[in-house]
C-alpha cells in the first residue's frame, strides 16, 4: 500500500469511509454465500450450479464470478466459515471437560450439534472431500487443519497432567479420534441417529481409542 | 426390449461402468459416457438402471465375488493373535482393492450421492468382511485375548471405518498397498489395546 503522509491526508478531502460500491460488493456475496449454502444443502455439491445459486441469489451469473472463482471457491469459503465457528465452539466445549475423555466427547458432540441443522451439507462436504481433486483441497484449508490440531491438543494437554502417558502412536492416535468423529456422520446422515444415541456410541469409541495410552 | 438384449446390454454397461468408474471416478463419469462406452443408447441404460448409483452398486457385487472366494480360502489358515488375524484379513482387502482403487473410492463417494436412495447406500462395508471380523473376534473372546464384555458391533465398526478412512491416503500421499496396510496394521493395534484383557 501506498505510504500516505498525515499532512496528506488531511489535506485530501473529504475522508474516505467504505464507498456504496464496496458496501454493494459485500452486500452481493452475502446474498451469493447464503443462496449457495442453501442450494448446496438441497442439491449437494454436483447438483447445484452457479446458475441456480445466481438465480436463486437474485443475481446474474457475473456477478457470482466477480467475487468467486468458481463453484468450489463458493463451497470452500461455506466450510470454512463454518470450520471457523464449529473449532471456537468446540474449544469452549473442551474446556468444561472433566478429563480427557469427557473434553474429547464434549468435542464430538459439539460438532454433531453443530451439523444436525445442516445435515445435507456435511453430506456434500463429504461427498467432495472423496474426490480426488476437491478432497486434498478441503482438507488442506487452514481451518480444517485447526480443527484436526484440537484433537492432538487435547491428547497432548492430557500427557502433561499425567492422564495418559507419554507414547509413540500419539499422531496416529488422534487421528483415528478425528476419523472416528466423521465416521459416525453418515448414521446421522442416512439413519437419522439421536444426539443421545451419538453420545453413547461416541464415548465407547472414545475409551477404546484411548486404551492404550490410559495410565495404570 | 427382449429378454437375452436386455441381459447383453445390462452386462456391456456394467463392463464399461467398471472401466470408467476405476479410471474417471465416480463423479467424473456421465451416463452418457458409459452408454458411448458400452455402444448402447441412453434409452436403453435407463430401462435397465434406475439411476448411476444403481450401476455403481453392481459393478461393487460383481467384482466382489474374487474377494469373497480369496477371504474364505484364507479364512482356515489364520494364525497368531486376534489383532495378527485381523491384520491378515485386512491386507487381502488392500491387495485386492489396490488393483482398482478408484473405483472403490467411486464407492464410498456414491454412499453419498443425491440420487442414491437413503437405503441404498453402501460405505464401503460389505457384509461379508464385517461377518469374518466378528468370526475373527469371536473366537480371540473364546481363545482369552478378546475381553467378554466388549461390544463386537463398536469395535467392528471402529475397525471399518479405520479401514474406509485409510483409502483417502490413495488420494493424498498416492499410497500403494504395502503403505495403506502398514498404516492398517497399526490402526488395529490402537483398537486391539482396546478389547485386550486387563493384566491383573
Amino acid at each position: 500500500m501506498k505510504h500516505i503522509s498525515p499532512l496528506q491526508v488531511a489535506l485530501d478531502a473529504p475522508t474516505r469511509a467504505p464507498t456504496r460500491r464496496a458496501l454493494a460488493k459485500q452486500q452481493t456475496r452475502l446474498k451469493v454465500l447464503a443462496a449457495a449454502r442453501r442450494l448446496f444443502s438441497e442439491q449437494g455439491y454436483e447438483g447445484a450450479t452457479i446458475r441456480d445459486i445466481a438465480a436463486a441469489a437474485g443475481m446474474s451469473t457475473g456477478a457470482v464470478f466477480a467475487n468467486f472463482t468458481d463453484k468450489s471457491d463458493l463451497f470452500r469459503e461455506i466450510m470454512h466459515d463454518d470450520m471457523e465457528a464449529l473449532t471456537a465452539a468446540m474449544r469452549d466445549a473442551a474446556a468444561r471437560g472433566r478429563n480427557v475423555e469427557d473434553s474429547l466427547l464434549k468435542i464430538f458432540m459439539a460438532g454433531y450439534t453443530f451439523y444436525k441443522t445442516r445435515l445435507q451439507l456435511a453430506r456434500a462436504a463429504f461427498s467432495v472431500s472423496w474426490d480426488k481433486d476437491g478432497g486434498p483441497t478441503l482438507r488442506g484449508m487452514a481451518s480444517s487443519t485447526a480443527f484436526q490440531d484440537l484433537f492432538t491438543e487435547q491428547l497432548t494437554a492430557a500427557v502433561d497432567r499425567g492422564e495418559l502417558s507419554q507414547e509413540s502412536e500419539a499422531k496416529l492416535r488422534s487421528q483415528m479420534l478425528f476419523d472416528t468423529y466423521l465416521s459416525n456422520f453418515p448414521q446421522a446422515i442416512f439413519e437419522g441417529w439421536s444426539l443421545d444415541a451419538l453420545q453413547a456410541r461416541a464415548r465407547d469409541q472414545i475409551r477404546i481409542l484411548l486404551a492404550g495410552a490410559r495410565r495404570g | 426390449m427382449r429378454r437375452s438384449q436386455k441381459e447383453a446390454t445390462r452386462q456391456r454397461v456394467i463392463a464399461s461402468a467398471h472401466e470408467l468408474f476405476d479410471t474417471h471416478g465416480y463423479q467424473g463419469t456421465t451416463i452418457r459416457e458409459i452408454a458411448r462406452h458400452a455402444g448402447v443408447s441412453v434409452g436403453s441404460v435407463f430401462t435397465t438402471f434406475a439411476s448411476k448409483g444403481e450401476i455403481l452398486s453392481e459393478v461393487m457385487a460383481a467384482r466382489l465375488e474374487p474377494l469373497y472366494a480369496e477371504i474364505d480360502r484364507v479364512m482356515p489358515h489364520l494364525r497368531g493373535c486376534t489383532a495378527d488375524r485381523l491384520r491378515t484379513m485386512f491386507a487381502v482387502h488392500f491387495e485386492f482393492e489396490a488393483k482398482h482403487v478408484r473405483l472403490f473410492m467411486s464407492h464410498i463417494a456414491a454412499a453419498y450421492d443425491w440420487t442414491l436412495a437413503p437405503t441404498a447406500r453402501p460405505y464401503g462395508r460389505t457384509p461379508r468382511l464385517q461377518e469374518v471380523i466378528r468370526e475373527t473376534l469371536a473366537k480371540g473372546q473364546v481363545e482369552g485375548d478378546v475381553r467378554l464384555d466388549v461390544d463386537l458391533q463398536e469395535i467392528i465398526d471402529l475397525l471399518m471405518s479405520a479401514y474406509a478412512w485409510t483409502y483417502r491416503l490413495v488420494i493424498t500421499r498416492e499410497a500403494d498397498a504395502k503403505l495403506l496396510i502398514g498404516v492398517m496394521d497399526r490402526q488395529i493395534g490402537l483398537i486391539a489395546e482396546g478389547f485386550a484383557p486387563k493384566h491383573s
